[in-house]
């Protein structure tokens, strides 16, 4: 279901280092709608463990964590 | 005659030297493996209790406190080593803590997480350590050697009660927080241990990340539950004691005696630590590799200048706070150093007010 899902958004953030993908994150989630989906990309192992981690505590629901490539993630969340 | 002892000593010293020194690059790839799987770094433990309350790497670490506080004061009571607390100088700890807690954030890893970051390929990582490694030789040799000197005055430090007897655990005069009471220190070991532990089950669940697969796929590819992490780490501090004998694990110490042997050109410059954190960068490559979550990569320009000045800052705290978060936090509290305990606690605030004026205004 979530790997044909379209994200109304797309936040890279890879190359960014600790903790600046979980803050970019929250910061572009508050800017956004119910319903609308969030896909982040990242390269950094911590924070695709700690990303769902700390947005489902926020209440959102996340889709989708998957491991795109060589130290590469995607994330995929729905906003509460 | 005299002549041929005197090689087989030499001989003799030389293989306990290269023994010693290859215990240090093996336990350094144990610890950097186990950095990896973990996430293992202090700079996220505590600055995302405040940013993001998140509580995870914060419970692996007083879970590696706890682990070697008993393991380090058993091994003591038995008598295989004796404890090394360091020196305590007020002004030094407070304010060495303090910039090298400043330094973390701005580099986005401490020094082990820094450390282990460069062998993931991480090269904001590895600018952090070539500005660690500058900033601590010119704190410890160089253009800031009147500061460090001036905050570590000898007649400053204060000692055990009884220089003649520290203790029955301890090596040195320096103080403990058994020794300065006159007191058994399996008193307060029990009753740390007891504490960290009952929260640590208070709040457990919740938060840790459930890896999935096989047994391999646990292990290898997938990041470690918080509590195998830290008494995994907790147990390479107690080998790395019985190893070294005079201190547990150590990183920024490694990486200044790393630089001032290579501009030096003297090898003896080279100590136990410098094997270690080589040890460090290679386990955490092997981890990565075989996860496949080795890449290089680089953030912007004005990012990598933050993290080098943030290592610089590292550097400078670390000789005149006389270590870093692994030579205080992991390695100095669990002896009970007071040392250790002023030294972190600001670095921890440090941490804080950085991480509070970089992310949280506004």
């Amino acid at each position: 279901m979530s790997s044909n899902v379209k994200p109304t958004e797309t936040l890279d953030v890879r190359g960014e280092v600790c903790p600046y993908p979980d803050v970019k994150t929250q910061k572009k989630l508050k800017k956004m709608k119910s319903g609308e989906i969030l896909e982040v990309l990242l390269d950094y192992p911590l924070s695709a463990e700690r990303i769902p981690r700390s947005v489902e505590k926020l209440g959102h629901e996340v889709l989708k964590t998957e491991k795109t490539g060589t130290g590469e993630w995607r994330i995929l969340i729905k906003i509460k | 005659m005299e002549n041929t002892n005197k090689n087989k000593v030499e001989k003799g010293q030389d293989l306990i030297e290269t023994s010693l020194m290859a215990s240090g690059l093996i336990v350094g790839v144990i610890f950097g493996f186990v950095l990896q799987r973990g996430r293992f770094c202090m700079n996220s433990a505590f600055r995302d209790i405040i940013l993001m309350k998140e509580y995870t790497l914060l419970k692996a670490v007083a879970l590696a406190i706890v682990v070697q506080m008993i393991g380090f004061h058993l091994l003591a009571t038995m008598g295989y080593i004796q404890l090394y607390p360091k020196t305590l100088y007020w002004g030094a700890m407070i304010i060495g803590g303090f910039i090298f807690g400043i330094g973390m954030v701005l580099a986005a890893g401490c020094a082990s997480g820094t450390t282990y970051r460069v062998g993931e390929g991480m090269m904001g990582s590895f600018v952090a350590l070539l500005g660690l490694m500058i900033g601590g030789l010119i704190t410890s040799g160089g253009a800031l050697i009147d500061l460090k000197l001036y905050l570590q005055p000898a007649e400053g430090a204060l000692k055990a009660i009884t220089t003649e007897n520290p203790g029955p655990l301890v090596g040195n005069a320096n103080v403990t927080l058994a020794n300065v009471f006159d007191l058994d220190p399996w008193i307060f070991v029990a009753i740390i241990a007891i504490i960290i532990l009952a929260v640590l089950i208070w709040k457990r669940g919740g938060e840790e990340t459930k890896p999935e697969g096989t047994a391999y796929e646990k292990i290898f590819k997938k990041g470690w539950n918080w509590w195998v992490t830290g008494i995994a780490i907790g147990i390479i501090g107690i080998i790395a004691f019985i190893a070294y004998k005079e201190y547990a694990l150590g990183i920024s110490g490694g990486w200044f005696a790393f630089l001032n042997a290579l501009i030096t050109g003297k090898p003896d410059k080279l100590n136990w630590f410098a094997f270690l954190v080589i040890g460090v960068v290679i386990g955490a490559a092997i981890s990565a590799v075989i996860a496949g979550e080795f890449k290089l990569r680089a953030p912007d320009a004005r990012r990598l200048l933050q993290q080098f000045i943030g290592g610089l800052l590292m550097g400078i705290g670390a000789v005149i706070g006389t270590a870093c978060n692994i030579g205080h936090i992991l390695s100095g509290i669990p002896q009970l150093a007071l040392s250790s305990m002023l030294g972190g606690l600001f670095i921890v605030l440090g941490c804080w007010v950085t991480a509070y004026i970089m992310f949280m205004r506004g």
